[in-house]
């Protein structure tokens, strides 16, 4: 007998922005697939079945046309399956691949921290995601893609505008109308842009777009270059946050990661688990399907919540601890299945290698300037939203 | 039916019947074999399914593509001049009773 999903109906919205872990695991508690009606969303919390669903692709689709998402951006690959997804993901992953960022990319992104960094090293103190972690995304982002002379402030606020343009499910129409402007702005500056590429084969996801086969139309240009900026910058910008967050608040294995560099992608890897920068992303049912013995009908939708399959206790002991040497586990954070994230490989190099040990060399006896200044906030992303810090100048 | 030997990093052999046509990580997947993740699911984007093949199957197995070729300078246990992605590699009656092993991370 197969089981009906259960519902919570008593958690506020705004408990989830504030730390959706203690709803996480009273969801992840009570069943594999829970409706949680503040969401408005049936969410499967299990580490075992989010790998499950994940390589199911046929049953659990991305596909969904009528999704805000592809309003805001137009088709985009994270909403295709199959070879239309393959497709797309091959004309970007040239830009994307381990090797490439590291021949390629490290160079400048070491030159992109050493620049922010030196802008506040004189100072002694700094609010970090401000003056530090969105401008090295930002501007580390804007060089994979191939973008001359967009500042990192225009980047950012094209981000933020498409994430919250597709999360609109009120239909507020200023955050429509920003989100608007945010896509033609990209669209403007992918115009600007192209035949510089098309004239100069180089390795950026713009020229990577048109020398791939088949060619890329500017259409599918446009949105996936959309969506490598509102699915491309706050991830790091979070995650570089994050790592130094957990770093500064438990010297013992800051001491032990300082002492053995190679323990920096371990520490990143641990940092992501712990507080992932995206929580949740959907898939939709094209089957009635029985998700560990709970019935779900055909054409709902479920929301994979990575961020709570990381902190599944079956699998994690003590998963709300940030533990550097916690026992060695694959985690979710970005994500699995064909989807797995394209900027993976970028963000390990930029912010375990680059970013977050260059801050740590250059800002001596870094340290909060007071905990309880610290703000993390969001559940579909969380991340570290306000740390001021100060360092002996 | 082609058998496959899977050796995980412990040293245990797992003689397993293959499908032609399925992958070499699709395989080791359906017969739990420990140490292949295989995260991305077959899309070569995690590096997560690394295994190191006999050097004569590489010859008949033909060219790396140029992104498996770059990923598996990426992968955990460090490249072998047998390493591959199971995820890229199909099993075909050329791959029967060869040992597939899988390199400690
Ligand atoms: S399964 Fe991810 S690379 Fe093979």
């Amino acid at each position: 007998m197969s089981e009906a999903v259960k519902v919570v109906d008593d958690v506020a919205f705004e408990e989830l922005l504030a730390n959706p872990y203690p709803v996480f695991k009273r969801v992840r508690d009570l069943g594999p697939v829970v409706k949680v009606e503040a969401a408005n969303i049936m969410m499967v919390t299990r580490f075992d079945d989010i790998m499950a669903i994940e390589r199911d692709p046929e049953t659990f689709s991305s596909i969904n046309p009528q999704s805000l998402l592809n309003t805001v951006i137009g088709p985009n690959l994270m909403r295709k399956d199959g070879d239309d997804h393959a497709r797309e993901r091959v004309a970007m992953d040239p830009s994307l691949r381990p090797g490439v960022v590291k021949r390629c990319w490290a160079d400048s992104m070491r030159a992109i921290c050493d620049d922010v960094i030196s802008q506040i090293e004189h100072k002694g103190e700094a609010e970090l995601f401000e003056e530090l972690a969105a401008p090295i995304a930002a501007r580390a982002l804007a060089d994979i893609l191939g973008f001359d002379g967009v500042d990192w402030q225009t980047m950012a606020l094209w981000s933020q505008s498409l994430i919250d343009g597709s999360g609109n499910y009120s239909h507020n129409p200023e955050i429509a109308r920003k989100a608007r402007e945010a896509a033609s702005g990209v669209e403007s500056a992918v115009d600007r842009m192209l035949p510089h590429h098309r004239d100069n084969p180089n390795p950026s996801m713009l020229s990577s777009m048109l020398q791939a086969d088949p060619a890329q139309t500017v259409e599918q240009i446009y949105a996936n270059i959309k969506v490598a900026i509102g699915g491309g910058l706050n991830e790091t910008r979070d995650s570089i946050l994050t790592l130094i967050l957990g770093l500064l608040q438990n010297p013992d294995q800051f001491a032990r990661v300082r002492a053995e560099p190679s323990l920096w992608g371990q520490a990143f890897e641990e940092a992501v688990r712990w507080i992932s920068p995206i929580g949740m992303y959907p898939r939709r049912l094209t089957r009635d399907v029985e998700i560990s013995g709970t019935l779900v009908r055909k054409g709902e939708q479920v929301g994979l919540c990575v961020g709570a399959a990381n902190h599944d206790d079956r699998r994690f002991s003590d998963p709300e601890k940030f533990d550097v040497f916690r026992e060695k586990k694959s985690h979710l954070a970005f994500g699995a299945g064909s989807h797995f994230c394209a900027g993976t490989w970028v963000s390990r190099a930029l912010v375990s290698q680059i970013a977050v040990p260059m801050v740590f060399e250059r800002l001596h006896n870094l340290r909060l300037k007071d905990p309880e200044l610290v703000r993390v906030r969001g559940w579909v992303f969380r991340g570290p939203t306000h740390m001021p810090v100060v360092w002996d100048a | 039916m082609p058998t496959i030997r899977f050796l995980s990093a412990d040293g245990t052999e797992f003689a397993v019947e293959a499908q032609n046509g399925r992958t070499l990580m699709e395989t080791a997947l359906e017969n739990s074999v420990p140490g292949i993740i295989a995260e991305c699911n077959g899309s070569a984007a995690c590096a997560t399914c690394h295994v190191v093949l006999p050097e004569e199957i590489m010859l008949a197995l033909g060219p790396i593509s140029e992104h498996e070729n770059d990923m598996l300078d990426f992968a955990e246990a460090p490249r072998e001049s047998g390493s591959r992605l199971s995820c890229q590699v199909k099993v075909s009656d050329a791959l029967d009773n060869i040992s597939v092993r899988v390199p400690a991370a």
